[in-house]
């Protein structure tokens, strides 16, 4: 099996799953429309938490929404990547993954063509805040090369979280288990982070929960990409380094996952 | 190589917790020929089918397609075989063509014969009008027709069939039949399994009946239907007392001339004879004066559903096909179990 082989193939699984994606236009939508609403509901409860002494000080801006453009980001691709194991539940249920397992393929292109395809979905989701954010004048401070990064954290971010819902959907085989286990698993971590509030405002329990929290790290990174004007690449490094450390544990774990469910 | 495609020899699958799925069976596929395996459901057939496409690993005994060990080179028989499953595995978010493009891809089929294979087994499968619409809005029929077609995109050799025709209409199961017919006679070596008699006795060269796990009987259809070597009546009671009217039933025929065998099957008795035409007024004579009124009487030549009975003393029930859901959103098919 050559490597223009093993590209095709990975190309043709995650060509299958974005046009599925496409096929659903209400799934389409809403996910589309879901960091909107995130957006303003969210900057439109809190917009006041940047007059709290300490603030503007700490985050670098005097503007919620700013602060919170990175928080948006981050909440979608986490919603996103939550259900990217769903894909393969259904999968096993239609006997579509037989198919796919009597054929002459790596069966690793299964696994890489679907998580290609979740960061597919996480790029156009990502594409979509930004424009949201430069609608309510919000910038990226660190210009086109932070653009670009914020891109890389998004991406890397969404295929590293895809690495649990798509271990849990793998070893619970229960489309339903899965998205409640992984809403479970992902979410609070949100809150205990500095995704959205800043660290000095944050209280000490708390605190000292998101200095554990990878989030944490990763929202510390997206800040900086869109507050602080020159670029900061310890931060954002560390975000990418957090991020890679992550996802080796679940892609790792999922491959492993995805193996047994292969071999049978 | 041998002239056998396929060489099973003590094939045992245990699934956990100890359910003996296949319990020691051995047969061999010839080369171009068409062989079948028929059983009720839960008999082992998909089992087997799976083991031999890859799919599961067997617990012991060897399994060989093609010249290849299943254990040793999988990725080798993949190659070769075609496999269209019992539940169709289409993707209802793509159109057929779609559905068969994927395929090509995943079988490295070159673009340039692509395109044009796909729209031969459209052809075949009458699937051109609706190829571009979402296979979600397929009929039950046209589904397994798409999944065959797929299943063809690689010409495979060998061809794996599990129950190509359950939940057709008649129109549709003949068609298909047809089809089948007219692969095999282009050369293609087709294993297919079956819970319906008519469709093993007409497209099955050899055939095996699976029953438990366990092969009860093997041949060609008329082979095993000239085993039974006779006609056969079969009778059942109307219940009036008699505490075991198959016992007595036995015992009051005992006594006629003609008669091979009298087996005791569900609901009644089998009897076979060699002139059954001639010796039914007698059986009816010998009954009343039993006093055993009977409920049913048939005199059949034998069929493979004789066959299956005479093997298992039992009747071959086929389940109903649950009929499939459908939602507007998403479509998301419910697989019945």
């Amino acid at each position: 099996m050559s490597a223009g082989e093993f590209v095709s193939e990975v190309r043709g699984i995650a060509g299958r799953w974005i046009r599925k994606t496409l096929r659903r236009p209400p799934f389409l939508f809403f996910s589309l429309v879901q960091p909107i609403v995130w957006f303003v509901l969210f900057t439109a409860a809190f917009s006041k938490i940047s007059d709290i002494p300490g603030f503007a000080s700490s985050t670098g801006t005097t503007s919620y929404v700013t602060f919170f453009a990175g928080a948006v980001i981050i909440q979608t691709v986490l919603a996103s990547a939550m259900q990217s194991g769903v894909g393969f539940v259904t999968d096993m249920e239609s006997g579509f993954l037989d198919k796919l397992k009597v054929a002459p393929i790596h069966r690793s292109s299964i696994l890489l063509g679907k998580l290609l395809s979740d960061g597919a979905r996480i790029l156009l989701q990502t594409a979509v805040i930004l424009v949201l954010a430069f609608a309510l004048g919000v910038g990226v401070a660190t210009g086109l090369i932070g653009l670009f990064l914020l891109f890389g954290i998004a991406l890397a971010f969404g295929i590293a979280w895809s690495g649990i819902s798509t271990f849990i959907a793998l070893t619970t085989r229960n489309s339903e288990s899965t998205l409640m286990i992984s809403l479970l698993t992902t979410f609070p971590l949100l809150f205990l982070s500095t995704a959205v509030m800043p660290k000095p405002l944050l209280s000490d329990r708390v605190q000292s929960i998101a200095v554990y929290n990878p989030i944490t790290y990763i929202a510390d990174g997206l800040h900086q990409l869109i507050i602080v004007p020159g670029l900061d690449w310890s931060v954002v490094g560390f975000a990418f380094l957090i991020i890679v450390a992550v996802g080796f544990v679940t892609l790792s774990a999922t491959t492993v996952m995805f193996r047994r469910a292969v071999s049978a | 190589m041998t002239d056998n495609i396929i060489e099973v020899e003590d094939l045992v699958k245990v699934y956990d917790p100890d359910i003996r799925a296949v319990d020691k069976i051995s047969f061999q596929l010839k080369r171009g020929e068409v062989f079948g395996f028929l059983g009720p459901n839960g008999a082992g057939k998909t089992t087997t089918i799976k083991v031999l496409t890859t799919l599961i690993r067997k617990t012991a005994g060897t399994a060989i397609v093609d010249g290849i060990n299943v254990d040793e080179d999988p990725a080798a028989i993949r190659k070769i075989i075609g496999y269209a499953a019992q539940e169709v595995g289409i993707d209802d978010d793509l159109t057929g063509r779609e559905n068969l493009r994927l395929q090509t891809v995943l079988y490295h089929t070159p673009k340039a014969e692509a395109e044009k294979r796909i729209a031969e087994l459209l052809k075949a499968i009458d699937l051109e009008e609706a190829a571009d619409r979402r296979a979600a809005t397929y009929s039950g029929g046209m589904r397994k027709r798409l999944d065959l077609a797929m299943a063809l995109i690689p010409q495979p050799k060998l061809l794996f069939l599990d129950e190509p025709t359950t939940g057709l209409d008649p129109q549709n199961r003949a068609a298909v039949w047809e089809y089948i017919q007219k692969l095999n006679e282009q050369g293609m070596t087709i294993f297919l399994t079956t819970q319906y008699m008519e469709e093993a006795d007409r497209l099955a060269d050899r055939l095996s009946i699976i029953d438990h796990g366990r092969i009860v009987a093997e041949g060609t259809p008329a082979s095993l239907k000239a085993s039974i070597g006779a006609d056969v009546v079969s009778l059942s009671f109307k219940q009036n007392g008699q505490s075991n009217p198959r016992a007595a039933a036995k015992a009051a025929l005992a006594g006629l001339g003609g008669i091979r065998e009298i087996q005791e099957v569900d609901g009644g008795v089998a009897i076979y004879a060699q002139d059954a035409p001639a010796l039914v007024p007698q059986i009816v004579l010998a009954l009343n004066d039993a006093h055993l009124e009977i409920a049913e009487l048939t005199l059949t030549h034998p069929t493979l559903d004789d066959v299956f009975m005479k093997f298992t003393g039992r009747k071959m029930r086929v389940e109903e096909v649950t009929p499939q859901r459908r939602t507007p959103w998403g479509a998301r098919r419910r697989r019945a179990m």
